[in-house]
């Protein structure tokens, strides 16, 4: 399985590139050999993305030099790079679902292909070549995600890619789809194109990739031939330390029930109810839609839910909307830090104190110093990077945005903490930072609601976690003591029921 | 409005230049056109220009928390047909006063309706309730029509007293007509309201975002109701001026105040993606404005070429207010 050639398709040299307060890329170097599979491994955050959005030109780089086939590669658009032999398929992927098979396969070039006749018949060649036997004239909003990947596959090699990039291509795909696809992975090296495969679950690094780059905080941190590496050589690069210090210890004073959730139905949510206890954290494990989202936006108010109970201290509260929710001492961190949590315009200040108003007006005027006293107070707790308190919150890195945001519920104190994706998109350090706050506020006797993608941080923070699947509970579960099989088992839906 | 601490001399020159290129438009404006036309200095035409300003800047003040809120509101045109032609209406079955209060008090309902219209139907976006409330435009102006049989009403066709319009049209306290001591009263208020109060700041930071406004328990929908309840308000306080100063309200008065006042609000500086922007600002757009339309007549330019003029303005204002976010 070693590379069937030895020449160099892309060439990237000492590459960075810089966002407003954030280093994305630091003098990135990579080569790719024809042929071969090159998997890059990596956290959220590790410049994976970044580093393929500049090679595909949606971004353009500061500082280095690309060649790709031989050419030099400056100030590139997406479709300069598509026809220059570069394609990507992003996780996403970017098809017209209102159009037909064939007719994405050649978006825009039916009158090269000679008409619909020609495009159809084209289009049927390059999904043969691949094995794939999906009809050109169907709707692509009927596909699967994985026959939508072998459209875009097919829209690649319509270019006659010699380099296609792949972005976390398994992400939402069956072991049974996984499986044409390293098919056709391997059969696509075999005709010599190149593959940058990105992925961070490693069995598949370790299944098919010939060349296993790793990249951390912006970094390239080592490239070696798959069979040099060790699985936890791997994963020490990716984390950048070893593993045990990644996550502070879980809270150790649970006490009491603190609330209660009693069946919340919705047309996506059903009968949702669980207890959650003062001085805890407690997790919520599931795939992305499967409904970890709308419980906690039901109990916030945040959703128009009729009919469930919530219960804290055994009273019962009414919440119909977050102001309710907030005054019952209930706090919310977003998932979408930027498009839910932040007025990126205002200043670090006054997105702080935006749930504390009534704490710094008297008879309905502000007054400025006791804002800004509030503003100072936080970020001075949380140490929040940030010239002074007066500058727009968007020019703080993802870190401190988010500790903005922590501070503004610390404000008012609440007992109830519900945490949706807290470090998501933000570095290592700061993440260890947010962690050591969630330990605080568990300690001190609140109680956390913690939802996460990234099931290591959920499975390390939590003294308890949920499994949430298709809208129902479908465990409960002590992550010290459950192998991590039995989690995802029940997260993944495959057997029903609480142990 | 912003910081321009910690920039190079240079940066900080350009972006004070961006932040004010009204002003330096309305002193170059003034000064070209008194070089070409001397006229423009008299005294007649200043008095000319601050009754101009009168009803505009009642209309825009309000439109400006629409905008400062994330909305838009073009509604106004409407409600001062209607205000306009129902006040003047009941001036002599009522009295002055009562006519007064009920004329304001429609302009506070049409706006409140406006928002309970955006609200209950859940359009909670700019270019939803820009049709929303161009609809409701409509459906005012045709009120304004049946009310008046579609006819003009005169100040002399009123028997009783008619002192408090006609004072608000043409009488002075002081140095001052009594439109601009109304004017300057209204602004102190706003302005305070706008940057001091809980209320205004809700507004801004409803209109800087919604969805994270709400989910940090600010009242975004009241802040919607405050908004176009003083947008509908200001709009029946523009109309009092406007039909008291030409003393006669015909049911179309109020047609272009909406463009017009979004054209003031976005030259004085003020986003339309809502969350920045001040009442003081508008006050120089709406200046610009007016001085604008008031030496290109001086300067004998033809009325279709001032349209064209105002547009072309009102799309750099947009273009530069984008530039500046990028």
């Amino acid at each position: 399985m070693e590379a069937a050639g030895s020449d160099v398709i892309l060439s990237i040299k000492e590459v960075s590139k810089s966002f407003p307060g954030v280093k994305a890329l630091e003098k990135v170097s990579l080569d790719v050999q024809r042929g071969t599979v090159h998997g890059i491994v990596g956290e959220n955050g590790a410049g994976k993305s970044t580093l393929m959005k500049i090679l595909s030109g949606v971004y353009q780089k500061d500082a280095g030099t690309i060649v790709f086939d031989g050419q030099a590669v400056e100030h590139t658009t997406p479709h300069q790079s598509m026809q220059s032999g570069l394609a990507i398929i992003y996780q996403e992927l970017n098809l017209v679902n209102t159009m037909s098979v064939g007719e994405n396969v050649f978006l825009g070039r039916f009158k090269e292909m000679k008409g619909m006749r020609g495009t159809h018949a084209k289009a049927r060649e390059l999904l043969d070549s691949i094995g794939c036997k999906v009809s050109t004239y169907r709707l692509v909003s009927a596909l699967s995600v994985s026959e939508k990947q072998m459209v875009e596959i097919a829209k690649a090699l319509s270019f006659q890619s010699k380099l296609i990039i792949m972005d976390e291509p398994s992400s939402s795909l069956t072991a049974e789809e996984m499986c044409e696809l390293v098919k056709i992975i391997n059969q696509l090296r075999e005709r010599g194109i190149s593959i940058i495969y990105i992925s961070h679950k490693l069995d598949e690094i370790f299944d098919f990739c010939d060349i296993v780059t790793v990249m951390r905080d912006g970094h390239v941190i080592d490239t070696k031939a798959k069979s040099e590496f060790t699985r936890n050589e791997l994963i020490t690069k990716m984390v950048g330390r070893a593993i045990e210090n990644e996550y502070p210890p879980r809270p150790q004073k649970v006490g009491g029930v603190l609330m209660e959730v009693r069946s919340i139905n919705t047309h996506k949510l059903h009968d949702i109810s669980f207890k959650l206890h003062k001085g805890e954290i407690l997790g919520l494990v599931g795939l992305v839609g499967a409904g970890r989202t709308e419980i906690v936006r039901a109990i916030f108010g945040a959703d128009r839910v009729r009919g469930h109970e919530v219960l804290i201290d055994g009273a019962q509260v009414s919440v119909r909307s977050p102001r309710n929710a907030k005054n019952a001492g209930i706090g919310f961190i977003p998932e979408d830090r930027k498009l839910q949590g932040l007025v990126l315009p205002f200043s670090v200040e006054s997105n702080i104190s935006m749930a504390s108003i009534d704490r710094f007006t008297k008879f309905g005027f502000i007054r400025d110093s006791l804002e800004k006293g509030i503003g100072e107070r936080q970020v001075k707790a949380l140490a929040v990077k940030t010239p002074s308190v007066k500058v727009p919150v968007g020019n703080l890195s993802g870190g401190n945005q988010q500790k903005c945001i922590v501070g503004r519920w610390l404000e008012i104190a609440p007992r109830i903490f519900i945490m949706d994706e807290p470090t998501k998109g933000i570095d290592v350090g700061a993440k260890y930072e947010i962690y050591m706050l969630m330990r605080l506020i568990a300690e001190d006797g609140g109680a956390i609601i913690l939802i996460s993608s990234e099931l290591p941080e959920v499975l390390n923070m939590s003294n308890r976690v949920l499994t949430v699947f298709e809208g129902r509970i479908t465990g409960e579960f002590n992550p010290e003591s459950t192998p991590v099989n039995d989690i995802m088992t029940a997260a993944l839906g495959l057997s029903g029921g609480c142990e | 409005m912003s910081s321009y601490g910690s920039r190079s001399a240079l940066a900080v020159v350009g972006a004070v230049l961006r932040d004010y290129l009204v002003l330096a438009m309305i002193a170059a404006l003034a000064a070209i056109t008194a070089m070409v036309e001397p006229k423009f200095m008299s005294a007649a035409n200043m008095v000319n220009i601050m009754r101009q300003f009168g009803p505009l800047i009642m209309v825009s003040l309000g439109m400006t928390f629409v905008i400062i809120g994330g909305f838009i509101d073009l509604s106004v045109a409407g409600t001062i047909n209607l205000v306009a032609v129902v006040t003047i209406s009941l001036i002599q079955p009522m009295g002055q006063v009562p006519a007064l209060v009920t004329g304001l008090a429609i302009g506070a309902a049409c706006g409140a309706l406006n928002s309970a219209v955006i609200l209950s139907s859940g359009a909670l976006t700019q270019a939803e309730a820009l049709f929303l409330t161009f609809g409701m435009s409509t459906v005012y102006s045709a009120f304004a029509l049946l009310y008046s049989h579609g006819s003009t009403m005169h100040f002399w066709d009123i028997k009783t007293s008619k002192s408090i319009f006609e004072s608000i049209g043409g009488g002075t306290v002081g140095p001052l007509s009594v439109s601009f001591a109304i004017f300057l009263v209204v602004l102190a208020l706003l302005w305070v309201f706008q940057s001091k109060t809980k209320e205004g700041r809700e507004i801004c930071l409803t209109g800087g975002n919604k969805t994270a406004a709400a989910l940090a328990g600010v009242r975004i929908k009241r802040a919607i109701v405050v908004i176009y309840t003083i947008g509908g308000f200001m709009a029946a306080v523009g109309a009092i001026v406007l039909f008291s100063r030409i003393t006669t309200a015909a049911p179309v008065i109020g047609a272009g105040y909406e463009t017009n006042a979004i054209l003031a609000v976005v030259v004085g500086g003020t986003t339309l993606k809502g969350g920045k922007g001040s009442v003081l600002r508008t006050v120089m757009g709406v200046l610009l404005v007016i001085l604008m339309s008031n030496c290109l007549n001086l300067l004998g330019v033809s009325t279709y070429l001032q349209v064209a003029v105002k547009g072309a303005i009102l799309v750099f204002a947009i273009w530069l207010d984008n530039r500046k976010q990028a």
